[in-house]
């Protein structure tokens, strides 16, 4: 740890400050609910499946299958990029702190990798969205479809890490094994990962600034990707974590730290929707609905259910599985591909059937302010997050629902 | 000088949270005042570890950094 340091200049002090240590969950979180209220001034809030899945469509694409000639190009796609650059900012910021290695782990990770990233893709297409989608911005955004993707979001994390320490008794050979290591910067030899981490964040700003020209809104859904990338990496954010590790080790960090960015989300998106901000040509009642989606109830419920098994088991959520990439987690490599291999398939052939089996009135788009009014529906949320608080600072310290 | 180590628990390559919830099985089944040494690669480990400790009172005894990205924990069970 002690490497003989020399004296640091405010440059380098300032360097360290971000780099040379993880930030707090809380700070990261904070900042993340600021960025996604300035995604949504600018366009709408942050979402993190559907870019996966237009990953998965330019794959296809380019392959030729599945008729998906007319899908957005990446480059073109507002959330495309902004997953691309949300793996682009955390590769960044794990090179700055020398963090960024290729680690692969034994054989069965990396299954469990593919099929927890297969089934958040069957989770996000048929709930309409993820843990960012439909939780950390669909909170904030009053929705009521939100609520429910929530609950069956955590009943899916139970069930799910009930089955890892299942495995783990029964078969802890399932998770031993042979692993490699590249391209690790520890001391004085990994100082290229520094070097490596100025060169990309400076390719990221001049491909921001060349879109700059034609498609303004693309610039800063590149740079705020890449800060929350950035951000994520340093800070640890992973909102399986929160809601994993009550239940786990009984940590209560990671939750709060999600639960501050859910109440700054909430803040900026009232005032956003209340005062129709960044409204364009379009309705205000348009604006209020932003990111309410068609999936209340029974859509959500499902979806978050079978989105949180396998946010569990691929140990990421969609944001969580990027910014793993970024900085070289290759069972999260293995979760980004099942994502984005099942998404546009489970999008065109699996969910269209039982969607329309389904009656309208089980999926409709609710949202709170319209039973509630802003007050009440401001207020319903803030419960539902203290509630949770209360919950994890009890839990930690009596450990009552912890395993260990 | 150095510890004696009890036990070996090695989970390179592993990501979240297996080398937590590996740690905390492996720490279950040592008797008091032994100690485990674990090699984790797994960035979040430096700051899960040193809280999980800190909140079920084990020690931790000292922290470094082998090379090739290798991180080396010793943990003294309470």
């Amino acid at each position: 740890m002690s490497e003989k340091s020399k004296e640091t200049g405010v440059l380098g002090q300032l360097f360290k400050t971000f780099f040379a240590k993880h930030w707090p969950v809380l700070v990261g979180g904070i900042v993340l609910g600021t960025l996604n209220i300035l995604l949504f001034a600018i366009k709408s809030p942050w979402g993190a499946s559907g870019g996966i899945n237009n990953f998965g469509e330019n794959v296809y694409r380019l392959i030729g299958v599945f008729g998906l000639e007319n899908s957005t190009h990446l480059s073109a796609s507002f959330y495309g990029m902004l997953c691309l650059f949300l793996v682009i900012g955390s590769f960044i910021g794990a090179l700055l702190s020398k963090e960024f290695a290729i680690r692969i782990p034994p054989k069965g990770e990396l299954i469990k990798g593919f099929i927890g990233g297969g089934l958040m893709a069957l989770g996000a297409t048929f709930g309409i969205g993820c843990t960012i989608g439909a939780f950390f911005s669909g909170m904030p955004a009053m929705s009521g479809g939100a609520i429910i993707f929530t609950i069956g979001l955590f009943l899916g994390v139970i069930i799910a890490l009930k089955y890892l320490m299942w495995e783990m008794e029964k078969f802890p050979g399932f998770s031993t094994g042979k692993s490699y290591i590249f391209l690790a910067g520890t001391g004085k030899s990994g100082n290229w990962q520094k070097w490596a981490g100025w060169a990309a964040l400076i390719i990221t700003f001049i491909i921001a600034y060349q879109y700059s020209g034609g498609n303004k809104i693309m610039t800063w859904f590149i740079i705020i990707g890449m800060l929350m990338g950035l951000i994520s990496q340093r800070s640890r954010f992973c909102i399986v974590k929160a809601f994993r590790d009550p239940f786990m080790t009984g940590e209560a960090d990671g939750s709060v730290g999600v639960m501050a960015g859910l109440f700054i989300g909430l803040f900026g998106f009232t005032i956003i929707k209340y005062f129709g901000i960044g409204m364009g040509d379009i309705a205000l009642r348009t604006r209020e609905m932003t990111w309410v989606f068609p999936h209340f109830f029974f859509r959500a419920a499902i979806g978050g259910l079978i989105f949180g098994l396998g946010m569990t088991i691929a140990g990421g959520c969609a944001v969580g599985t990027l910014w793993r990439v970024g900085e070289g987690q290759v069972k999260l490599w293995a979760s980004a591909l099942g994502f984005l291999i099942i998404s546009p398939i489970s999008k065109l052939f699996i969910v269209p059937p039982i969607v329309a089996a389904i009656p309208q009135s089980w999926d409709f788009k609710n949202y709170l302010p319209d039973y509630l009014g802003y007050a009440g529906a401001f207020a319903l949320i803030t419960l539902i997050i203290l509630i949770w608080y209360v919950f994890v600072k009890w839990n930690e310290k009596t450990g009552k629902f912890s395993a260990y | 000088m150095e510890t004696k180590v009890d036990q070996t628990l090695d989970c390179k390559g592993l990501s979240c949270p297996m080398p937590m919830m590996k740690l905390a099985k492996a720490v279950k089944g040592l008797k008091s005042g032994e100690v485990l040494e674990m090699l984790g690669t797994d960035p979040g480990t430096k700051s899960d570890l040193p809280r999980w400790c800190n909140k079920t009172g084990n020690t931790l005894l000292d922290e470094s950094e082998l090379s090739g990205g290798v991180s080396r924990f010793l943990i003294q069970k309470k």
